[in-house]
């Protein structure tokens, strides 16, 4: 018996792959998440009001969800609900970090498979004699990633950890002139993100050329917590789609230990999750897969010719990355819409009294459904679980992982293309460790 | 061109995030290696080598002996890496029973005793507080502009007016509705640590309406010094501007919320070996 390990990078978090094989047979493919710190334990009895401040450190990436997730379960628990602007607002947070985070897995994450670079600044130092939409890429990438990272400082106080939104609604509204001057850096950077989503897609296309397929391109089933007309972030329902393309299975974030089952490794500090026995998905192609349209003129421009080209539900793994694509253009559109909006209301947080009990808070993070979980005694988190969206796709990725050793691995060699092969698999899916082990 | 790396150790990545948050850099640095945007095994040599992160992974512990010669200048950035950040709070007693029961899985890095901060495996140049720091100050960090100076407090940043008539009689508890805009938190209730906490920040949370919690450590005066007199200074705050009882606030400054940060220069790593002779507290010449 042979291991193969391949370390992972251009993805969150401390991770590799290990793949066992017997002779030229393929054994095992497994994704092996290496880091833990143990948030589940440590908040064991900290003030439940204190866990808006404590669990976006969860992920510097993710914080901006697990900030809106957190002070969600709170407000379930207490039974208070915010008043439009403040959900507004959030809305705007819950886009910023699409924007951020969508930009950084396009362009900064995958792009370099695309082009045959280690790193994006390797290509933009490499610029010279290179042809013309490689130019200053890493630059235009930045500037994208930018105008997310500053709605997020906008809507959300702070650029990573945001602050804004409390229990109740958000601190405080967004002033006319600010969002004006937000308003037309959005409008900047969206040609420039479908310019450098342009160059994407085509450089995919050529990738399709050269590994022969996109990957494994065997159905799933995809978990999404989007509604099934447009997108929506903040739906509080989750959807199961079969491989086929039916929904059949809606449930709100408490039921869903119902519907789920959630499996410890001992290869992974990252749990699994499979839904009656199948592999899931979730991510950007699960919620591409079940809208209809993105409700904005050039996502759904984009949208079209997507499903026209991949069918819907499509199911090969590198379209994953083309959907975050559509989810960029989107994210930028429909902040500019929310910013037309008058935000600058007075009254933004609606009044509460703590109080024991439960509570289930869920957003639709760019990764997927996030919930947190909280049980409140005398104040103090008795009991807290974090269900991350990565683990959902970690059987997915090890499934995939598989059919890329199989094609790579035979009696006689191991073809160097199967690190490649490995990196853009898992990339495909942005898993993201810090959240998946927390 | 100069070259740098970045080593995560165990955390949340938000300060690589941070760093991309700049791009100063892309034409006078060239970034070898950081793992979230580079593909590269092993950290090279480099002119500076920032590390993020705390240890606390026997892996961790590795990959920091690994890269400790590798850079001419090593600054430690971020809570975690400079006193073992949020992950610290595992170190409970309460808790540390739940940790233990994970010490058994197989093929996996085996989780330390404690979450410890860089310069405890290796020596440190500089320190980088903030959780995460501003990009404006990872910047600083890398060029070290010669005129460059941080804000002696978050206070100085703020821009919020106080207020000599409001002198609220206990506090409202984090995060209760509407924040008036423009006066000082402190005036309102809320228990904001930034009259004594390190600036450079540009007061982004108190500008937003959230009060500090201290995630840049303590300001020049206390950095040298043992935690409780920072937190003496922060109850005279209170005395000098509320009618709040003095030990409503020592509660509070105990709050794992705060405990995450407040600690993160005094007091802040009992030596590795009880054999280990107790360490000087860092200079303050050193943090950032």
């Amino acid at each position: 018996m042979t291991t193969l390990v391949f370390p992972l990078s251009r993805i969150e978090g401390h991770a590799h792959v290990s793949i066992e094989l017997n002779g030229g047979e393929v054994v095992s493919a497994r994704f092996q998440a290496t880091e833990l710190r143990g948030f589940q334990y440590f908040v064991h009895g900290v003030p439940a009001q204190q866990m808006p401040v404590i669990v976006p450190r969860i992920c510097g990436v993710c914080s901006t969800a697990h900030q809106v997730a957190s002070v969600k379960a709170l407000e379930d628990a207490y039974g208070v609900t915010p008043p439009p602007v403040a959900n507004k607002i959030r809305e705007l947070l819950l886009i910023g970090q699409l924007i951020q985070n969508q930009a950084t897995s396009l362009f900064i994450f995958t792009m370099p498979d695309r082009l045959g670079v280690a790193s994006i600044f390797q290509a933009a130092a490499e610029e010279e004699g290179s042809d013309k939409e490689r130019a200053g890429i890493a630059t235009r990438a930045l500037q994208v990633r930018k105008a997310g990272t500053d709605l997020i400082s906008l809507a959300g106080g702070q650029f990573i950890h945001p602050v804004k939104a409390v229990v109740g609604g958000v601190t405080s509204g967004i002033q006319h002139e600010a969002a004006v001057a937000m308003h037309g850096q959005l409008a900047r950077a969206l040609p420039i993100a479908c310019e450098l989503f342009d160059y994407y897609w085509e450089m995919s296309l050529a990738l399709r050329e050269r590994i022969g397929t996109w990957g494994d391109d065997e159905p799933a089933y995809y978990i999404a917590s989007t509604d099934d007309t447009f997108p929506n972030f903040d739906s509080g329902i989750l959807r199961v789609m079969g491989p086929d393309g039916n929904v059949n299975d809606c449930f709100p974030a408490r039921a869903f230990r119902s519907y789920l089952t959630i499996e410890e490794t001992e290869y992974s500090y990252a749990g699994q999750t499979s839904f009656r026995g199948e592999v899931l998905r979730a991510n950007s192609l699960a919620r591409i897969n079940m809208i209809r349209c993105m409700g904005t003129p050039r996502a759904d421009e984009y949208l079209a010719r997507f499903q026209e080209a991949f069918g819907r539900p499509a199911h090969a793994i590198l379209l994953f990355d083309l959907c975050r694509g559509i989810e960029l253009v989107y994210a930028l559109e429909r902040a500019m819409e929310l910013l037309e909006q008058p935000l600058d209301a007075a009254d933004t947080a609606n009044p509460h009294t703590p109080r024991d009990g439960e509570g289930f808070g869920m957003v639709e993070a760019p990764r997927g459904p996030l919930i947190h979980h909280y049980r409140i005694e005398n104040g103090l988190i008795a009991e807290a679980e974090f269900i991350i969206p990565t683990i959902h796709n970690i059987l997915a990725i090890e499934r995939a992982l598989r059919v890329a050793a199989r094609r790579y691995i035979t009696a006689e060699k191991v073809s160097l293309e199967l690190e490649r092969a490995v990196g853009r698999v898992v990339r495909a899916f942005d898993p993201c460790i810090a959240c998946a082990t927390h | 061109m100069k070259q740098f790396a970045v080593l995560q150790l165990s955390g949340c990545a938000g300060c690589e995030v941070a760093l991309l948050n700049a791009e100063e850099w892309l034409d006078q640095y060239k970034l070898v290696y950081m793992p979230l945007v580079v593909s590269a095994y092993d950290v090279p040599e480099v002119d500076v080598l920032l590390v993020s992160g705390s240890v606390r992974t026997d892996e961790d512990l590795y990959h920091l002996r690994q890269a400790a010669r590798r850079g001419k200048q090593v600054i430690a950035v971020g809570t975690c890496a400079i006193s073992g950040g949020v992950a610290h709070l595992g170190e409970r007693d309460e808790v540390r029973q739940l940790f233990l029961a994970q010490e058994g899985r197989l093929h996996l890095p085996r989780l330390l005793p404690k979450s410890r901060p860089i310069d405890s495996v290796m020596a440190v140049d500089r320190y980088l507080p903030g959780c995460p720091p501003t990009p404006e100050l990872f910047m600083a960090a890398l060029f070290n502009p010669p005129d460059f100076k941080v804000a002696a407090s978050v206070c100085q940043e703020c821009g919020r007016r106080k207020d000599r008539e409001m002198r609220p009689e206990h506090l409202v508890g984090f995060l209760q509705g509407d924040v008036l805009p423009d006066i000082c938190l402190i005036n309102q209730g809320y228990l904001c640590i930034g009259t004594t906490t390190r600036g450079g920040c540009r007061a982004l949370c108190t500008r937003a309406g959230h009060p500090c919690v201290g995630c840049r450590g303590p300001s020049d005066a206390f950095i040298e010094k043992e935690s409780n007199i920072w937190f003496n200074a922060i109850k005279r705050v209170f005395t000098g501007m509320t009618n709040i009882p003095a030990e409503e606030i020592d509660h509070e400054l105990h709050s794992p919320q705060l405990a995450l940060f407040l600690f993160q220069f005094s007091d802040y790593a009992e030596p590795v070996n009880s054999a280990d002779p107790v360490r000087p507290p860092r200079s303050k010449d050193k943090v950032l």
